[in-house]
């Protein structure tokens, strides 16, 4: 029994990595290091709504900017009008630059920040159920499903450019001052935001945890491997595509409230469709059939691009290239793979077996 | 004074009319510069730009020119008998990175001052931290204004100063009807609503306005409208790559540069090198600062930095210029804090709040003297306009005789005037930061 | 704005003749590798820079006229989309997801090894005078070197046509196409099929680029630019010869006559719209095979 596949076992590793990431704080003082490390949670985030969407669904996701951009626009929106006053300064600075005369109608939910996150989650996650149906019920799959939400993205990102006086362009929305929750103003560099955004991350990845190992999870699962089975067994592909892609939507609005939280700044460029790539990078070298091993990924590349690229410019760009093909060449499973094969050595004693069943069935998914 | 973030944030807080925070939320007490000058140790100073990516083709010669101003500093003594030691990070044209390394400028490396930034979206995805820590932002390039905060110089010209005489030069001599083409972002559309007073001004007819999406290459549909329109030239804001593009396709789709040319705010030496110099020949454009400008500044400062280690890229450009002159205006304005104050005592804000009038003369500014507004802290420049000659390099034809005031919000008046406390509304009140 | 009168459309109908041969031309190699191969190459937009890069050098290092740089970057550009089949692409064929994000790492590669060779700053190609001017038949308005450009585009198409529907190397691959396993048994060998029809996708990648260098700058990112457009023409097409030609006809006389009447990023944005909306009602593109599967 390869103790990589004991459930046990996993959510041991799982514990281990909740309580490393949450005692950061007791650690670090550092206040750029805290902030560093949250945004990094942010991505962790990210990579896990990638892993969901893609490892489980087989849904291959290039436009996973469209619920982390919107959700940003939305709670930069609501952190704006926190530092609006409704008598003698009702609208934001750059919208009398654009010749606004009143507060637009889009505008006005978000006076109250309850409904203004509200929204930031609710519309991202209502915009993948409906383009997520539209596509999946027209069997849309595979690099089809792929370039479609490419093509999706870069409409969004178009037209938010495009919109000048609401969204403010190519320079997006910068509130002035942190979020506000309560009266109460949540430091960005601070422990607090940071072990926000540390429980949101663990209380999501245990929830799609829990849901990878349910019946609604097991049949995902089977749509990956071969959806015209699963829709001969008269189950409805459709429905099951849609709620994945939705929850990984979902997933991916969070991180995109708590990243504005973190560096109170929202611009097209967090829909451009190189971002959107990076989190499929992620989870590709992480390994994108393992939660923990994308969320791995995520940190690995960032920090590598956070404390190597400075120092070797262009070839760290070169070198992240390279390691990627070699991973997707060698390692399709990613570096979760390769603990895999090691565990599995280690336990039969002998070298690891060629690809079962099921992960060739993986491999061939979207075909 | 010491300005603490955490005193900050509570300030503005409460100014916004929010209830005081309880401390729980703000437990960890960082100072907003946590470091002190000494004399004879380096002051260190962050250079933000990107040498990697699609920005790094302006901003790389934005690092090597600050770089050089340094050496140039360093060699004549430093400041106040310190060596300035230059923090340089790659901000890799990604926005978010630009935010995260203005973090680590400020509160890893703490820096006493950052040079960076070549777009608009990424000043504007630095300045919440930047302000957040009371700290100080050298922007060195063009920019649109409508932006007050107490925690920036620029040395480039604001959109009011760009286009003042070159609308009026080009309706003298070209005609009357003018077509708008820019890009699709901030800038252009700001630039062009104060060139727009300067038309009316000069009795000229705009006849469209056309903005291009960033990064696109394909202008026969704009050609086309501008064929059909027929006017007397063309007024561009088209940046990057467009831009090479459009000057390619202007004449290739036969556009005569004699009957109708471009007077641009961006195509310097290094576009119309790009482009190849029979698509730059005969266009205009209005900048502070040409290579070609003649004054022994000028030719001192070209011929030193092409023969030093940083003047690879064999050019001098408007942008470099600007950042060059930033140096300066932070080395003046470091001296002017310490004198005040001894060395030990000055931070970001101090010399920011000492840079008011600082003035960079004509034996170090290659451009000519300008200065820095006492209240909005942009620069007091002279604008100058160039064409483009068969050779690559600009001619210049026509000089301001005097320095042209910047001025942030000159196209709206009701929003109120820039001063160096904050934005002042007609009605008298001051609001600070305004981004 | 708004309005279009009838010499305008005219205009704007040859205008987007011409966008629409610049699209097909960027889409060409894609088709044939995505249609033959079933790789999704993600590092299309890569060979294009590739194209123009090696015209640059060809040029300016080796003073070759600009019309044989377009010949010669075919071959370049071609010899390097053989080196990357045989290294990377044909361990990946079962794969196709895999193929896509392996493709994302050669385009990263390949930009940053280019950036590293000639430096960030742009370059330029030079061109005889007489595709700098403009042609001028009544009120209608066309540049040479679109024209130019357009019997490039007609050109491939026609070559392309006739080498799949009229040799013996075209016929293996249509065999191989329809059914690999059943082509190999008569004796076809598939994997040399597909390392030739990469390596022709990537050399018509390279004419394209040489041409594109002109019309635009040759810079290490020029190709992303071209790579999403591409990729739409190829879908909506079906992956065919036949339904790129329709699609990217289709969808440049649509963006030139939408940017024609609003402006050049509302007619972007329609564009996308559109394309989603269609695959909505057709997801297999206008003119797809019969699904085989695999």
């Amino acid at each position: 029994m390869n103790l990589y596949h004991n459930k046990l076992a996993q959510w041991a590793a799982y514990g281990v990595f909740f309580a490393i990431i949450a005692a950061v704080p007791l650690f670090v003082s550092d206040s750029f290091l805290l902030n560093q490390l949250g945004t990094y949670g942010v991505y962790g985030l990210l990579a896990l709504s990638i892993s969901l969407c893609w490892g489980f669904g087989g849904i291959l996701n290039l436009g996973q900017g469209i619920a982390f951009g919107l959700a940003a626009y939305g709670m930069a929106m609501t952190m704006q009008m926190q530092t609006q006053d409704p008598e003698s300064n009702p609208i934001p600075p750059f919208m009398l630059n654009n010749s606004l005369e009143q507060l637009p109608a889009l505008w006005e939910p978000f006076w109250s920040t309850g409904l203004g996150i509200t929204l930031a989650l609710v519309v991202p996650t209502l915009f993948y159920v409906i383009f997520g149906n539209l596509m999946f019920r027209a069997r849309v799959s595979g690099p089809f499903f792929a370039i479609m939400s490419l093509a999706m993205l870069s409409a969004l990102f178009t037209i938010i450019l495009d919109m000048q006086p609401y969204t403010n362009g190519a320079n997006g929305i910068t509130p002035p001052q942190p979020l506000t929750i309560l009266g109460t103003p949540l430091d960005p560099y601070g422990p607090a935001t940071y072990w926000l955004v540390c429980g949101l991350l663990i209380a999501l990845t245990v929830g799609a945890k829990l849901l990878t190992q349910s019946k609604f999870g097991l049949l995902v699962q089977a749509v990956r491997g071969d959806a015209e089975r699963v829709r001969f067994l008269g189950y409805n592909v459709a429905a099951y595509e849609t709620a994945i892609y939705a929850l990984s939507g979902f997933i991916a609005a969070v991180a995109g409230c708590c990243w504005v939280i973190l560096v109170q700044y929202v611009s097209p460029a967090q829909l451009d469709v190189s971002f959107s790539v990076t989190m499929v990078i992620w989870a590709g070298i992480g390994g994108r059939l393992s939660l923990l091993g994308s969320m791995l990924g995520a940190f690995i590349i960032q920090g590598g691009q956070s404390y190597l690229g400075d120092a070797l410019l262009s070839t760290w760009l070169l070198g992240l290239g390279a390691f990627f093909i070699i991973v997707v060449r060698f390692l399709p499973k990613g570096l979760a793979g390769l603990l895999e094969m090691g565990l599995g050595a280690l336990s039969s004693g002998r070298r690891p077996k060629q690809l079962e069943p099921a992960d060739r069935a993986n491999a061939m998914a979207g075909e | 004074m010491k300005v603490s973030r955490r005193g900050f944030i509570k300030s503005t807080v409460v100014a916004a009319g929010a209830v005081a925070a309880p401390h729980v939320w703000l437990p960890v007490s960082s100072e907003a510069w946590g470091a002190t000058l000494k004399k004879g140790e380096p002051i260190k100073v962050g250079l933000l730009f990107s040498l990697t990516g699609s920005l790094a083709v302006p901003e790389e010669d934005s690092t090597l020119v600050m770089q050089y101003a340094i050496d140039e500093i360093n060699k004549a003594g430093g400041i106040a008998g310190s060596p300035i030691q230059p923090v340089i990070v790659d901000a890799k044209s990604d926005f978010a990175v630009y935010s995260e390394k203005a973090k680590e400028l400020i509160l890893r490396d703490k820096v006493i001052a950052i040079f960076g930034c070549y777009t608009s979206a990424s000043r504007k995805a630095i300045l919440p931290t930047v302000m957040a820590n009371n700290h100080l932002l050298y922007y060195p390039t063009c920019y649109e204004g409508a932006e007050c905060t107490q925690n920036t110089i620029c040395t480039g010209p604001l959109a009011n100063q760009h286009s003042k005489d070159l609308i009026p030069f080009m309706v003298q001599n070209f005609g009357k009807k003018v077509f708008f083409v820019g890009s699709n972002y901030v800038w252009p559309k700001e630039s062009n609503k104060n060139a727009k007073v300067w038309l009316q001004q000069a009795g000229g007819e705009l006849l469209g306005e056309e903005y291009i999406p960033l990064g696109s290459s394909e202008f026969g549909p704009v050609l086309n409208k501008i064929r059909e329109a027929k006017p007397s030239f063309i007024f561009s804001t088209v940046v990057g790559a467009s831009d090479i593009a459009f000057h390619k396709q202007f004449k290739q789709e036969g556009f005569k540069v004699d009957s109708m040319p471009i007077a641009s705010l961006t195509t310097g030496e290094i576009e119309t090198r790009a482009m190849g110099n029979e698509f730059g020949a005969g266009h205009f454009l209005s900048a502070p600062y040409f290579q070609a400008l003649d004054n022994p500044t000028n030719k001192k400062f070209v011929e030193n930095f092409l023969a030093s280690k940083y003047g690879k890229n064999g050019v001098t450009h408007y942008n470099m210029e600007e950042t060059y002159t930033s140096a300066y205006v932070f080395k003046y304005g470091l001296e002017a804090a310490a004198a005040k104050l001894g060395i030990e005592n000055v931070t970001p804000r101090a010399i920011r709040d000492n840079s008011g009038g600082i003035k960079v003369g004509a034996d170090v500014s290659p451009e000519g003297p300008i200065w820095i507004d006492e209240q909005n802290f942009n620069c007091w420049l002279v604008p100058k306009i160039g064409q483009c000659q068969a050779d690559g390099s600009f001619k210049i034809v026509k000089q301001a005789a005097e320095h042209v005031a910047p001025d942030p919000y000159s196209i709206y008046p009701n929003l109120g005037t820039c001063t160096k406390d904050g934005l002042k509304a007609p009605d008298g009140k001051i609001r600070k930061n305004v981004i | 704005m708004g309005s279009l009168d009838l010499n305008s459309l005219i205009n704007a109908l040859v205008l987007g003749l011409s966008i629409a041969s610049i699209w097909l031309l960027a889409a060409i190699g894609l088709t044939i590798i995505y249609g033959v191969v079933g790789v999704i190459n993600m590092a299309h937009g890569e060979f294009i820079m590739l194209g123009a890069y090696s015209s640059y050098l060809l040029q300016s290092y080796f003073g070759l006229p600009f019309l044989l740089c377009i010949p010669a970057s075919f071959v370049v550009v071609a010899a390097i989309g053989l080196v990357i089949e045989r290294g990377l692409i044909r361990y990946l064929y079962n794969r196709p997801l895999d193929t896509l994000l392996a493709t994302w790492g050669v385009s990263i590669v390949l930009m940053q090894a280019v950036r590293l060779i000639f430096g960030s700053d742009p370059k330029y190609l030079a061109v005889p005078a007489l595709f700098s001017s403009n042609l001028q038949i009544g009120f209608i308005n066309l540049s040479v070197f679109r024209i130019v450009v357009m019997a490039v585009t007609a050109l491939v198409v026609a070559g392309t046509w006739f080498l799949f529907y009229r040799t013996r190397f075209g016929m293996q691959v249509r065999a191989v196409t329809q059914n690999k396993e059943m082509a190999a048994s008569f004796g076809i060998n598939a994997s040399r099929v597909y390392m030739l029809t990469f390596a022709l996708g990537a050399g018509l990648a390279g004419v394209a680029g040489s041409l594109f260098g002109v019309l635009n700058i040759v810079l290490p990112t020029m190709g992303t630019a071209y790579v999403v457009q591409a990729f739409l023409v190829v879908v909506t097409g079906g992956g065919t010869l036949l339904g790129s030609v329709f699609a990217g006809g289709l969808t440049g006389e649509l963006q030139s006559i939408f940017a024609a009447v609003t402006n050049d990023t509302f007619a972007r944005f329609l564009l996308f719209l559109l394309i989603v909306v269609f695959l909505w009602f057709r997801p297999q593109g206008l003119f797809a095979p019969r699904s085989v599967r695999r």
